[in-house]
């Protein structure tokens, strides 16, 4: 018979508990120790060598490479990344939010998950693909420039610019906006919208006082995952943009596989952006941790 | 989704595990550091023998297709894979970041060779098991990149000009400085190749200095009037041009003459034009690198693509000039006489070879190259 | 923003502006599959139906194999981090031990690092250790988001499940092993299958870290498509595109419809 154990979270015991944990928690454990962690070690080695090529040998000698990144085309690609993602995750926001809404509040309720699924099933095709659609549909001779001048209207010159990227980019990360959206709405509590109509709140009002606070996390997690995402995305600004789309994740694939060959500073690049997803999960749980209530 | 609690405890568990990286990190550095690991060093001693039918290549866009494919198959059966660079810098990088036990075949521009035979990549030829180098023109025999052809074997060669669709452009164009002087005309219809050494080359010699200028002030000045065409500029492509250009996206690009040849051959409207101030002269070749898996279907290769009727079925079909004479001999007329591939020699004169840089300056070129795709 | 119409005939502006998202989302998809039947694949203009591109296709052997390459490396790092990913979700909710916190932010970090940083550093390591890149080198590396990715999705799983059913196993005899997999699995089952649906979705879809990380020939499908954007795009492309949509929309409602049967019968 084993030992009853009185709680959830054992600590430590004897010898049986010991190797029960080992065994669930080793394989992943090192699966993570050699391909996540030490990796991550070796690129923060790399990132201090300033102009390393490859071949040359690795003695870690200074800030060069993050120096550098304070140089102004540097600091230009960074800024148009966090502008595209800034961007992306606005109108995520804009766009996403009713489709939840509705979804989550005032379709029929049997609906509510095949329409869920519905709108997300796009996401289960390959998103390269989808990119290339958005090509066919911008491209100067393609299906929205040959509509408009079906129509007599002026064509529109959207491809290999910043529009398309950002149309790209929402298209690619809507989805998600509205899955975390509906998670949160779907939880509200209607009563409150209720006695809010009860106490003659408009329905704006309602909205912004209501609604908008409780669902509060929802919202800053979706941002959060959206603009996550957007800050790293390669392939939107390198298929749809143009000659001035460069962002962070085309400059760091040029050190390494492209004309640059710089591995020191695509690693410093790198840190530098892990380091800048990790403030935006900290300002989250710093702001997430004032409303732990309303959840 | 994620619970606030779950999310605390990654935060708390964030400060600590800084705290642990950057110490580990720090540990880290300075044990490794005193080993004093070597960056990608490509590893020619030891070769890993690969699947004995199988032959990967690592080739240009619309060098190799499906029947070149067959045909080798069906004389030696060995089965050809091969995969697509578009720069030779792209093709250096990814071969230096871990894909050279991959590829027993490259075909890297001559000036890349002597590059890659500095660098120790690539394994002395032997010419005994080759035949058929005889058939190749002497001046590429004799090339200053790799004379003796000790490395390699050319495939191709041809020019760099415009390609321009000539009902769009009543005007033709003349030379590079038509791009400036119609900026407005042609502006967001127009594409430069994604390959620095051509690109400011190209833009060095409008301005009438050498594609392989060393003066700061020169290149500097390039770089100045690249960011002046900037705004005109769709992108910066090597090879999707050619299906923009003939959907009507484009009204000009800068391309290679092979791939002129392809697309005109599609819709006769398009032509291809050697600037008069002068354009670069490339060449193809065909290497074995020391990490080949097989190089005895390397050696097969080459020996295959050096017969006359390949090399002149390969023309016909793909459209890269041969500098095989005996192949050269078996085209049909309309192919030899075919300017746009086989350009007269006054224009070649006037042509300029890429010639491989000091690696100062072409950071410099890198520089000038990074700060104009990135602005 | 109003309390939930009464009248069935009042359309509400979210209504309205839903289903124009709803068009948004499908518009690229309604785009390739028009291209894919139309015989002029280039241009916007209908030239007459054909399934000549659907054909191209099945004979193109690149895309095939690529194709092949994806859903090895998918299946692969799918199925190890399946299991190693599902014992860490239980190892992690059951024990407290020193460097808990240390384990569980590395298990998080690829959830949030971008995928570009992951790449990279995957390539210098492999570089490091000299091994040589190949197919594997590909699943090792998925395999890593896989695990997280399973792991989040049991954990919070594991999070509303009842805590003393294992116990009550072991009190009525069961080994601890037994408990695990004849109690603990079963309850897990639905979250261990979205988790894995989830990883696979992601796999089969990423282009950055399998660029890194690919070698020896191994071509992953989002790497052959990228290149053939770049180069030249073959019309089978848009073909290509409609057969995975119409598999994965396959494979969504399966998922969706074992999912619902099995909500309904645990609350039966």
């Amino acid at each position: 018979m084993s030992t009853k154990a009185p709680s959830e979270s054992r600590p430590i015991a004897p010898t049986p508990q010991w190797l029960q944990a080992l065994l669930l928690l080793a394989p992943a454990g090192v699966w993570l120790a050699l391909l996540l962690v030490i990796p991550t070690l070796l690129i923060f080695e790399l990132s201090l060598v300033p102009n390393i090529k490859p071949g040359d040998l690795v003695n870690p000698s200074g800030l060069g490479n993050y120096w550098r990144i304070f140089q102004s085309d540097v600091l230009n690609v960074i800024g148009r990344s966090l502008l595209f993602a800034t961007g992306t995750t606005l109108l995520c926001l804009l766009m996403g939010f009713p489709v939840a809404y509705w979804i989550a509040l005032l379709s029929p309720k049997r609906w509510r998950n095949l329409l869920l699924l519905a709108f997300v099933l796009p996401l289960w095709t390959s998103s390269l693909l989808r990119s290339y659609a958005w090509i066919s549909i911008l491209r100067p001779t393609g299906v929205l420039n040959t509509l408009l001048t079906s129509l007599g209207l002026p064509t529109l010159d959207l491809l290999n610019r910043s529009p398309a990227v950002f149309i790209g980019m929402t298209y690619s990360l809507l989805p998600y906006m509205v899955l975390i959206l509906y998670a949160s709405l779907e939880k509200l509590d209607r009563r409150f919208l209720e006695a809010a109509a009860d106490l003659g709140a408009t329905p704006p009002q309602a909205f912004w006082k209501v609604t908008v606070p409780q669902t509060l996390p929802g919202i800053a997690a979706g941002s959060l995952l959206v603009f996550i995402t957007g800050l790293g995305d390669f392939i939107n600004p390198e298929l749809l943009g143009g000659t001035s789309s460069m962002t962070a994740a085309r400059l760091i694939y040029n050190q390494f596989l492209g004309a640059t060959q710089n591995w020191g500073f695509g690693s410093a690049l790198s840190m530098v952006l892990i380091l800048a997803v990790s403030l935006a999960i900290a300002l989250l749980i710093k702001y997430g941790d004032k409303n732990a209530s309303s959840l | 989704m994620t619970s606030m609690a779950d999310l605390t405890r990654l935060h708390l568990s964030r400060s600590r595990r800084r705290f642990l990286q950057t110490s580990i990190a720090g540990l880290s550095g300075i044990a490794l550091s005193s080993c004093g690991w070597t960056l990608a060093k490509v590893q020619t001693d030891q070769v890993r023998q690969g699947a004995s039918d199988e032959l990967h290549v690592y080739t240009w866009s619309n060098y190799v297709d499906q029947e070149l494919i067959d045909a080798f198959r069906s004389q030696t059966g060995i089965k050809v894979i091969s995969d697509v660079f578009d720069s030779n810098e792209t093709m250096l990088a990814t071969f230096q970041a871990g894909k050279a036990r991959t590829y027993s075949i490259i075909y890297p521009s001559d000036y890349k060779v002597s590059q890659m035979v500095k660098l120790g990549y690539l394994s002395e030829l032997d010419h005994s098991r080759l035949d058929g180098l005889q058939n190749i023109l002497p001046r590429f025999q004799k090339s200053v990149h790799d004379s003796g052809n000790r490395f390699s074997v050319p495939v191709s060669w041809g020019t760099t000009g415009l390609i321009y669709n000539s009902e769009k452009l009543t005007e033709p164009p003349t030379d590079w400085n038509y791009l400036w002087t119609h900026k407005d005309k042609l502006t967001r219809r127009l594409t430069l190749m994604d390959d620095v050494r051509e690109v400011i080359g190209a833009v060095l010699r409008s301005l009438g200095y050498s594609y392989n200028s060393t003066d700061p002030q020169q290149i500097k000045q390039a770089y100045e009037k690249l960011q002046e065409l900037k705004p005109a500029i769709t992108t910066f492509t090597t090879d999707a041009w050619r299906d923009q250009l003939l959907a009507g996206d484009l009204s000009i690009a800068m391309g290679y003459s092979a791939d002129a040849v392809n697309v005109i051959n599609q819709n006769p409207k398009l032509k291809y034009v050697i600037p008069t101030s002068g354009t670069s002269l490339w060449s193809d070749t065909m290497v074995i690198p020391k990490t080949a898996p097989n190089p005895d279907a390397a050696y097969a290769w080459l020996s295959f693509m050096l017969q006359p009727e390949v090399a002149a079925r390969v023309t016909e079909r793909l459209f890269f000039a041969t500098p095989n004479e005996a192949a050269f001999n078996q085209l049909p007329d309309t192919l030899k006489n075919n300017v746009t591939l086989f350009p007269p020699q006054n224009l070649l004169d006037k042509a300029e070879t890429v010639a491989p840089l000091d690696k100062s300056i072409l950071e410099l070129y890198e520089k000038y190259w990074t700060k104009l795709t990135s602005s | 923003m109003q309390a939930p119409s009464k009248s069935p005939l009042r359309i509400s502006w979210q209504a309205l502006f839903s289903v124009l998202m709803f068009g948004f989302m499908y518009l690229p998809i309604l785009v390739l599959g028009f291209y894919s039947f139309n015989q002029s694949p280039n241009s916007a203009q209908w030239g007459g139906f054909t399934l000549s591109w659907y054909v191209k296709f099945f004979n193109d052997s690149r895309i095939l194999s690529a194709l092949s390459d994806s859903l090895t490396v998918a299946f692969c790092a799918v199925g190890i981090s399946a299991i190693i990913g599902t014992l860490m979700a239980v190892g992690l909710a059951r024990y407290r031990f020193p460097g808990k916190q240390l384990y569980q932010g590395a298990s998080y970090l690829p959830l949030i690092i971008p995928d570009i940083a992951i790449a990279v550093s995957t390539l210098v390591f492999l570089a490091v250790i000299a091994v040589p890149l190949s197919l594997w080198t590909i699943v090792a590396a998925h395999t890593v988001f896989c695990l997280s990715y399973v792991a989040f999705v049991v954990s919070t799983r594991l999070v509303n499940l009842n805590p003393h059913l294992e116990e009550a196993a072991q009190d009525l005899g069961a080994t601890p092993y037994q408990s695990l997999v004849r109690v603990l699995l079963p309850e897990l089952m639905p979250a261990i299958v979205s988790g894995c649906l989830l990883a696979f979705v992601l796999s089969m879809d990423d282009f950055l870290i399998a660029s890194f990380t690919a070698g020896g020939g191994a071509t992953t499908l989002p790497m052959e498509i990228f290149s053939r954007i770049r180069t030249s795009v073959k019309p089978d492309i848009n073909a290509l595109s409609v057969v995975l949509m119409v598999a994965s929309g396959a494979v969504a409602l399966i998922a969706e419809t074992i999912r619902y049967r099995s909500e309904k019968k645990r609350l039966q």
